[in-house]
């Protein structure tokens, strides 16, 4: 008996099939990966699994019970629990009143506290999950907030378990934290779903391995031992070159003028903590400097403080322009772009549509515009350009930008921000490729390159450590708002990771 | 509060054909109102369409109430697309009609465009405040607007009007005549014999192709559709969005303010003792049921002043004409609810409603 299994699933949006008959099987014990590229169908195939869509044809059951179709309520009973990327927890909560949330046990017409309590913190232990049921969520680094969420639908009962991206926002300490769950998950029989990117990580944690494109399960069942990464990407891909192979990019060594500059920079958090405590660096014209470390230890306002999005103290230096960043208008006008971490609300105007997007910024000069209108033929040009050469998938680009996949969207951002105007001086890249696929990665690491090969100096914040190395000279590790350490791109996970938990002096 | 506006005003995604169906419906259900109360609904109906269209002076009275409602409606949706619910339109619409009947009394060249000016600036101005507030203190724009409504009233209504600005002689202390009347040349010229119809209709209809030609354009309005719908994205775009928010707010001013001067310069020729008009509240349905496009709110606007001018003739047949409000917010209604309830329904049926466009997850941001 499967624990899930999806039979012929078929789901259209109007035109567009998402999912072309796709069958899916997992079994008790079984960590089933996911992999496909950005659009392939995986959101689509978890939203019909646990019934937040109707599937226009095929069956979802679970535990060998058919699921009548788009009733969320009847797969959290018959056991299927998903962790979705973007946490649905209640901040000012403790950790047990979100994990019974909605579903609280009762006595006498009152939460029976004690006993959510109690149970909260049982599974908690069965499992090893390292977590304060009393914490606050607000208060959490966001791998526990993952970890909260994993308790809350475990705490449900649920038998067959669904995690979407779940690396993604994780160091490497804390994905392997999470992989050893994982395992633990499977050994006490729980079959998980693991959707993901990251291939080498997929290797490391599935039983088998599902390939998912273009709405087709190709592969579901590839024995780990025969797989790699570089014929796992092939399968994605179908037939495009296999990009997760290494080739060193056309690295040009970092020219003399220094570009930006940073010295003693303290600013605070949203919370009004110190976020950043004395943080100094350069960034040399052709340089690529990775900021590393585990999330909330600065690396977002250090961000925003360079783009002009928040109030910095100590020195920021653009070409000598010490006041580059008082506002986001003067640090674009000085020359800097800006992959913002938080896409959906720093760099997109959801309802506009995709051209309109694509023009923000840049909308105030041509071929955007000509004297105070737009120039709509200029703008349309530039739009398609700039949609067919970052492979933007969007049927027009008049629709809706927040109909875009998520991927999509950082794909238009990264299009507008490093082709869609003047040359940029200064980039400031958070997360470029979070959700993106190998081959859309690629494309906004060779844009990243063009812009170098340009002269810009770039800052480039990842939790990829992978991606740091490719793309770097140098990596910055931030830990409790200080630099930590600097490494070369060839450091090893392993030292990276120490000094990403401020274990380490700083080296050299 | 932005997620219940941003489901009010959705026009992209709302056919046209909703909101006249909504309208006919509407129509209809009032009908059936009249009928019921046993009033002869059919030739009610008839009066209301005669009152309306019939001829040369009926049409003139619709063209009037339709221009003062398209400079409101305009107003409302001006506000709504920097991404703020204006409902101060009734206060800009004062200080602009008491502006232009004060400028009207000086008697120089031009006097009907000074007296326009001035009340564009002063309902401006009146617009600008909550603002300014808004981008400076954060104050919501809804309570600000609608207790500058009241500042509005009292200030002027209750204290300038009949004080200090009354015309004298009419009343010992308290003035209930109003203003002096303004001069022959700032009186809006009448178009036509046999008909009120002065040139208020044009001037509204040019303002409603400005405010379309500046919103779809410029890159100024593409600027303000943007602060609009991502305030945070547009200034980490570069955009002013503080100052673009002002700006808007000052044009949406500005266009009641001049509703107002349509009134005072068209038909009143002075600002009266007693002014309730209720077309800066009614700006907010007809931008509501018009889309908060300038094409839409414009037909809207149409539509609500042949009803408003069609149901003074109703009180011929002994029906009140409060029936042009009782259509109207039926209207409005309509073409709320849906885009209020159907998600909220869909969501009860455990289907999301629009499930390519909008991803039915809800997220709580750690």
């Amino acid at each position: 008996m499967n624990a899930l299994e999806l039979h012929g699933i078929v789901k259209r949006f109007g035109p567009v099939t998402a999912l072309d008959g796709v069958s899916l099987a997992m079994a008790p014990g079984e960590v089933l990966a996911l992999v496909g590229e950005n659009g392939a169908g995986k959101s689509t195939l978890v939203s019909v699994a646990c019934g937040l869509y109707r599937a226009d044809a095929g069956t979802v059951s679970a535990f060998g019970r058919q699921l009548p179709p788009a009733d969320p309520r009847a797969a959290i009973d018959a056991g299927i629990g998903v962790v979705y990327q973007h946490f649905m927890l209640v901040g000012p909560l403790t950790v047990w009143e979100n994990a019974v949330l909605g579903r609280e046990p009762r006595r006498l017409g009152f939460i029976d506290r004690r006993r959510s309590r109690r149970e909260a913190a049982d599974v908690a232990a069965r499992l090893g999950l390292a977590i304060d049921v009393d914490a606050r969520v607000e208060t959490l680094s966001v791998a526990a907030q993952q970890r909260v969420e994993i308790l809350k639908q475990l705490w449900r009962g649920a038998r067959a378990l669904i995690l979407d991206e779940p690396t993604a926002l994780l160091s490497p300490q804390e994905s392997a934290e999470l992989m050893r769950t994982v395992r633990a998950l499977a050994a006490e029989g729980r079959a998980v779903l693991f959707i993901s990117h990251k291939l080498r990580e997929v290797l490391a944690v599935a039983d088998r391995i599902a390939v998912i494109r273009r709405g087709n399960i190709l592969r579901a069942a590839a024995p780990r031992s025969r797989t790699d990464t570089a014929a796992l990407a092939d399968l994605m891909m179908g037939g495009a070159p296999a990009v997760v192979a290494r080739s060193s990019p056309s690295r040009m060594l970092p020219q003399p003028g220094i570009v930006l500059r940073a010295r003693e920079l303290t600013c605070s958090s949203d919370r009004g903590l110190p976020a950043l405590r004395g943080v100094s660096f350069d960034v040399r014209s052709g340089e690529v400097v990775g900021v590393a470390g585990v999330d909330g230890n600065g690396q977002t306002e250090l961000a925003e403080a360079i783009a002009g999005l928040r109030s910095a103290g100590g020195l920021l230096s653009l070409d000598g322009d010490t006041s580059f960043h008082r506002s986001p208008a003067a640090a674009r006008r000085a020359g800097m772009a800006h992959l913002p971490e938080d896409r959906r609300r720093l760099a997109l105007c959801g309802s506009l549509s995709v051209e309109e997007n694509l023009a923000l910024g840049h909308h105030s000069s041509p071929p955007y515009a000509r004297g105070f209108l737009i120039d709509r033929p200029g703008r349309r040009a530039m739009a398609q350009r700039l949609i067919a050469e970052f492979d933007v998938r969007t049927p027009d680009p008049s629709a809706r930008a927040a109909d875009l996949s998520g991927g999509n969207q950082q794909k238009l951002v990264a299009a507008r921000e490093l082709s869609g105007g003047p040359p940029p001086r200064l980039i400031v890249a958070v997360h470029p490729t979070r959700g993106l696929d190998p081959r859309a990665s690629r494309r906004v690491h060779e844009a990243l390159f063009a812009a170098q090969r340009g002269g810009a100096a770039i800052l480039v914040v990842s939790l990829d450590l992978d991606e740091l190395r490719e793309l770097c000279h140098r990596i910055l590790v931030l830990f409790d708002g200080r630099i930590a350490g600097e490494a070369a791109p060839d450091a090893s996970d392993e030292q990276l990771g120490r000094m990403m938990l401020g274990q380490v002096p700083a080296v050299a | 509060m932005p997620e219940l506006r941003t489901r009010l005003f959705a026009p992209a995604r709302d056919p046209l054909w909703g909101a006249i169906a909504a309208l006919l419906v509407s129509l209809l259900v009032s009908f059936l109102a009249i009928a019921v109360s046993g009033r002869d609904a059919v030739s009610g109906f008839a009066d209301l369409v005669s009152g309306a269209f019939g001829g040369i002076g009926p049409l003139g009275e619709t063209a009037i109430k339709s221009a003062v409602l398209i400079l409101t409606g305009l107003s409302v949706a001006v506000a709504f697309t920097v991404g703020l619910f204006n409902i101060g339109a009734e206060g800009q619409l004062i200080w602009g009609g008491l502006a232009a009947a004060v400028v009207g009394q000086i008697d120089v060249p031009g006097a009907m465009v000074w007296s326009l000016a001035a009340a564009a600036l002063a309902g401006a101005l009146w617009g600008l405040l909550p603002g300014w507030l808004k981008v400076r203190r954060g104050v919501h724009e809804v309570i600000s607007t609608i207790l500058l409504n009241w500042i509005a009233i009292h200030l002027v209504q209750g204290w300038l009007v009949p004080g200090p600005l009354g015309a004298p002689g009419s009343g010992a202390t308290v003035s209930v005549a109003g203003t002096e009347p303004i001069v022959a040349a700032a009186r809006l010229p009448r178009l036509f014999f046999g008909s009120r119809l002065d040139l208020g209709f044009p001037l509204a209809l040019l303002a409603a192709a400005a405010v379309w030609w500046l919103l779809t354009r410029t890159w100024r309005g593409f600027e303000w559709r943007a602060v609009g719908t991502g305030r945070d994205a547009a200034r980490a775009s570069g955009v002013p969005a503080d100052r673009r928010i002002c700006e808007g707010m000052a044009l949406s001013g500005a266009l009641a303010g001049l509703g107002g001067a349509l009134l005072i310069l068209g038909t009143e020729h002075k600002y009266p003792g007693v002014f309730r008009t209720g077309y800066g509240f009614d700006g907010i349905a007809v931008a509501l049921v018009g889309g908060g496009t300038a094409l839409g709110t414009t037909a809207a606007a149409i539509v609500f002043g042949a009803l408003r001018a069609g149901a003074t003739r109703l009180q011929l047949v002994g029906i009140h004409p409060s029936f042009a409000e009782l259509t109207q917010g039926l209207a409005v209604l309509l073409v709320a609810a849906p885009r209020l309830f159907l998600p909220l329904l869909a969501r009860l049926r455990g289907r999301p409603a629009a499930a390519a466009s909008d991803p039915p997850i809800p997220t709580v941001q750690p």
